[in-house]
C-alpha cells in the first residue's frame, strides 16, 4: 500500500468536454471546454446555478468519469482516457469522495464503511480495523462503530463518510455539496472538519457548494455557469 | 430523509420476497430429477439384482406370449447339450379358480416341469417352494406323453399363501380351474402344497397364483395340441441353467448359447450377462431421460435465479455505484455478486434434496401398490445428488456473471445520480 505522502500534486484539465446521451436527441453539454489547473494542497470552492456542471466537473476530476474530449492530467500525467480498471485503481488510492446524499453502504456497520477501502486494498484486517478506529475517533464517532447507517443521524452519517474518504490517504477530496442536506449545526460541523482534514494532511480539496460560508474559508474560488468556468478567484 | 428510510424497508421486503421466490424455484427444479433419478435408480438396481441373483444363466424366449412352440421337445434337446443341467419351459395365463364357497377369483397360473423348474431359480426363491414339487411326475412327461397328451393327469396344484389364506384353502382341499369364469369348463384339482409369492417369476401383481404341471395347464387353457386345433405345445420363456465351465466362462456358456440357438433359429436366447447390459443400457437411457427432462425445470429455475440477480442489481445500483466510485475493483463486485448467486442456488439445491426425499419417503409410506413400491426401492445415491448440486451450483455462477457483467457496466455517474 501506498504511505501516508500518497498525494495528486496538481489536477489539470485541458479542453475537456462532457457531453451526456451523445448522438441522440437528448444530448447535454453539460462542460463545454474546461481548462483548469489546481496544485497541490489547494482549497478551491466551486458554485454555480444547478444544472451548470459541477457534479460533472468533480466526476472528471475524481475520475469517475471519461471525458468526451480534452485530457486531464495528474501531475503532468494524462489519466483521463485511462481504462475503466486503471481509473479505478488510482480513485481508490487517490482520491476520498464526500457526496451530498452520505452513501454509505446500507448493510455495513459505519466501521465497516470506514474499512471498505482498505478491504480493497487488502490492508490486514488487524490494521484495517485500527485505522478506521481511529478515523471514527477523528470525526468524532468513537460510541458509533457498531451502528448501521440507518441508526445514525444525517450529521453523523456524513461523518462517517468523511472517515470512509480518508481511509486510504488520498490526496485529493472531493466534496459535491456535502451539506446540502444538513441543518446549520451540523453543517458548520461537517466543514469544520473537512477543513481540519485537509489541513492536517496538506491534501487538495475541491468543494461544491451554494454555501457562502464555505467560500469564505476557501482559497480560491470557482464560478460555473453553462458548463464552464465563468469566474475563478483566488484569495489575496 | 424518513421517507427515504421506509422505501428502504420496503425494497428490503421485496428483495426478501424476491430471495425466497428465487430459492424457492430452484428448489422445486432440484427435487424433481432428484425424484426421477433416485426412484428409477433404484428401480433399475432392484432388477439388476434380481436378474443376477437367477439361478438360471440363459434364457429362450420370441415375441409374443406362449409362442415357443414344442416346448417339451425343445426342453429334451436343450437338456441334451453338455454342461445344461435344467432346461425350463413356463407358461403364464390367467385362468379362472373357483372353490368349494363358488366364490370366483382371477389368479395367474404357472405351468412348469416339476423337476426343471427349481433349478432355474435363484435360491431365494427356491426357499419359497416345497422341495421337491409336489406336482406328480416330475419330467411331466407321463401326462405329456410325447405331444399326445396321453398319459394320466394327476390334477394336482400348489396355490400362493395370499390367495390360501383369501379363499380360506388348506391342502388336501379341491378348487375348480377354469380358462374363464365359466365353471363348466372346469377341471378339479387337489391342493397338493402352498408356496411363498416369490417377486420376480409371479411378480407382485401374481400374488394370487397357482402353479400346476406344464402340460396339465396348457390343455386346460388351449395352449397343447388339439385335436381340432394344432397349437403347439406353447410357452414364453425356457430357462435354462448350466455348470461347469459354462457357469463361469463366458466363452463356455456362449458355446451352450450356440448350441441351443442352432436348435431354434428364429427364437432369441440371450445369457443372463447381455440382459443385464440391456437392463443397464436401458437404465442409462431412462436417467438421460430423465436428466433431460430435469434440465428443462433447471433451465427455468435459473432463468429465474438470473432474473432476480439481475433486478438485484437494478435496485443495487446505488450501493453498486458507491462502490466502484470509491474505486473497488470489479472483481470485489462481481464475487459478492457471484457469491449471491451461489449462496441462493445452493440453499435451493439443499432444499431440493429434501424436498425430493420427503416426496420419495412420502409416497413410500402413502402412495399405492406400484408407485409405493418403487418408492421403497428409491436410492439416494450421495455421488448423483451431489452431482446435481454441483451441477446446479455451476449454473448459478452463469447466472451470477450475467448480473456481474451488467453490474460493472453501470454508469457510475448515472447511478449516483
Ligand atoms: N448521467 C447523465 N445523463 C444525462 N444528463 C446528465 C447526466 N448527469 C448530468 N446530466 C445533465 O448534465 C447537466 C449538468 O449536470 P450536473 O453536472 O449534475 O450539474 P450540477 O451538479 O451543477 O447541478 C445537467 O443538465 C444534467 O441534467
Ligand atoms: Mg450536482
Amino acid at each position: 500500500m501506498n504511505g501516508p505522502e500518497y498525494r495528486v500534486p496538481s489536477v489539470e484539465l485541458a479542453g475537456v468536454t462532457r457531453t451526456y446521451l451523445e448522438g441522440t436527441a437528448e444530448e447535454v453539454h453539460a462542460l463545454r471546454g474546461i481548462d483548469l489547473t489546481i496544485g497541490s494542497g489547494e482549497f478551491v470552492s466551486v458554485e454555480g446555478p444547478s444544472g451548470c456542471g459541477k457534479t460533472t466537473l468533480l466526476n472528471l476530476l475524481g475520475l469517475l468519469d471519461a471525458p468526451t474530449a480534452g485530457e486531464i492530467r495528474w501531475d503532468g500525467r494524462s489519466v483521463g482516457a485511462l481504462t475503466d480498471r486503471a481509473r479505478a485503481r488510482l480513485r481508490l488510492e487517490g482520491v476520498g469522495f464526500i457526496f451530498q446524499r452520505f452513501y454509505l453502504l446500507p448493510t455495513l456497520t459505519a466501521r465497516e464503511n470506514v474499512e471498505l477501502p482498505m478491504r480493497a486494498l487488502r490492508v490486514p484486517r488487524a490494521d484495517r480495523v485500527e485505522r478506521a478506529r481511529e478515523l471514527l475517533r477523528e470525526v468524532g464517532l468513537t460510541e458509533r462503530e457498531r451502528s448501521y447507517p440507518h441508526q445514525l443521524s444525517g450529521g453523523e452519517e456524513q461523518r462517517v463518510a468523511v472517515a470512509r474518504a480518508l481511509a486510504n490517504r488520498p490526496g485529493l477530496l472531493l466534496a459535491d455539496e456535502p451539506t446540502g442536506e444538513l441543518d446549520s449545526g451540523n453543517t458548520r460541523a461537517i466543514l469544520d472538519l473537512l477543513v481540519r482534514v485537509r489541513e492536517a494532511r496538506k491534501a487538495t480539496l475541491i468543494l461544491v457548494s451554494h454555501n457562502p460560508e464555505v467560500a469564505a474559508r476557501a482559497g480560491r474560488h470557482l464560478t460555473m455557469r453553462d458548463g464552464a468556468v465563468a469566474r475563478d478567484l483566488r484569495e489575496a | 430523509m424518513k421517507e427515504r428510510r421506509l422505501s428502504r424497508g420496503r425494497a428490503l421486503r421485496h428483495s426478501r420476497l424476491q430471495l425466497a421466490l428465487a430459492v424457492a424455484a430452484i428448489a422445486a427444479a432440484v427435487s424433481l430429477p432428484v425424484v426421477l433419478i433416485s426412484v428409477g435408480g433404484g428401480v433399475s438396481a432392484h432388477e439388476l439384482a434380481n436378474l443376477q441373483s437367477a439361478g438360471s444363466q440363459i434364457v429362450v424366449s420370441t415375441s409374443g406370449l406362449h409362442s415357443i412352440a414344442q416346448s417339451h421337445t425343445l426342453a429334451q434337446q436343450i437338456l441334451r447339450i453338455g454342461s445344461v443341467t435344467a432346461a425350463s419351459p413356463i407358461l403364464s395365463v390367467a385362468i379362472d379358480a373357483f372353490n368349494a364357497t363358488g366364490s370366483v377369483d382371477p389368479v395367474l397360473a404357472e405351468g412348469v416341469i416339476p423337476a426343471e423348474f427349481l433349478p432355474t431359480v435363484s435360491p431365494v426363491e427356491r426357499a419359497l417352494f416345497p422341495s421337491p414339487l409336489p406336482l406328480g411326475e416330475p419330467t411331466d412327461l407321463v401326462h405329456f406323453d410325447n405331444g399326445t397328451y396321453g398319459g394320466p393327469a394327476n390334477y394336482s396344484v400348489i396355490i400362493s399363501t395370499p390367495y390360501a389364506q383369501h379363499a380360506n384353502l388348506t391342502v388336501g382341499d379341491r378348487i375348480l380351474l377354469a380358462p374363464s369364469p365359466n365353471p363348466a369348463l372346469g377341471v378339479e384339482y387337489n391342493i397338493t402344497g402352498v408356496f411363498g409369492v416369490p417377486p420376480t417369476v409371479i411378480g407382485p401383481t401374481g400374488a394370487f397364483a397357482v402353479m400346476l404341471p406344464l402340460s396339465d395347464l396348457q390343455v386346460l387353457t388351449g395352449y397343447g395340441p388339439a385335436a381340432t386345433s394344432p397349437v403347439p405345445d406353447g410357452s414364453d420363456t425356457i430357462q435354462v441353467s448350466v455348470t461347469g465351465a459354462a457357469a463361469t466362462h463366458p466363452a463356455a456358456l456362449q458355446n451352450v448359447v450356440d448350441a441351443i440357438q442352432q436348435l431354434v433359429p428364429k427364437y432369441s436366447v440371450s445369457t443372463l450377462s447381455q440382459q443385464v447390459q440391456q437392463l443397464e443400457a436401458a437404465s442409462g437411457v431412462l436417467t438421460g431421460f430423465y436428466v433431460a427432462l430435469s434440465s428443462v425445470g433447471l433451465t427455468i429455475g435459473l432463468l429465474f435465479l438470473a432474473l432476480v440477480l439481475l433486478r438485484r442489481v437494478e435496485s443495487d445500483r446505488r450501493s453498486i455505484g458507491i462502490r466502484r466510485a470509491i474505486g473497488l475493483p470489479g472483481r470485489m463486485i462481481a464475487s459478492e455478486i457471484l457469491r449471491a448467486g451461489l449462496a441462493i442456488s445452493v440453499a435451493g439445491a439443499l432444499i431440493g434434496i429434501l424436498v425430493g426425499w420427503a416426496v420419495v419417503e412420502g409416497l413410500a409410506t402413502w402412495a399405492t401398490s406400484t408407485v409405493q413400491e418403487a418408492a421403497q426401492l428409491a436410492i439416494f445415491s450421495p455421488v448423483v445428488l451431489t452431482e446435481i448440486a454441483l451441477g446446479v451450483a455451476g449454473l448459478s455462477l452463469l447466472a451470477g456473471a450475467l448480473a456481474a457483467r451488467s453490474a460493472l457496466r453501470l454508469e457510475i455517474g448515472e447511478a449516483l445520480r
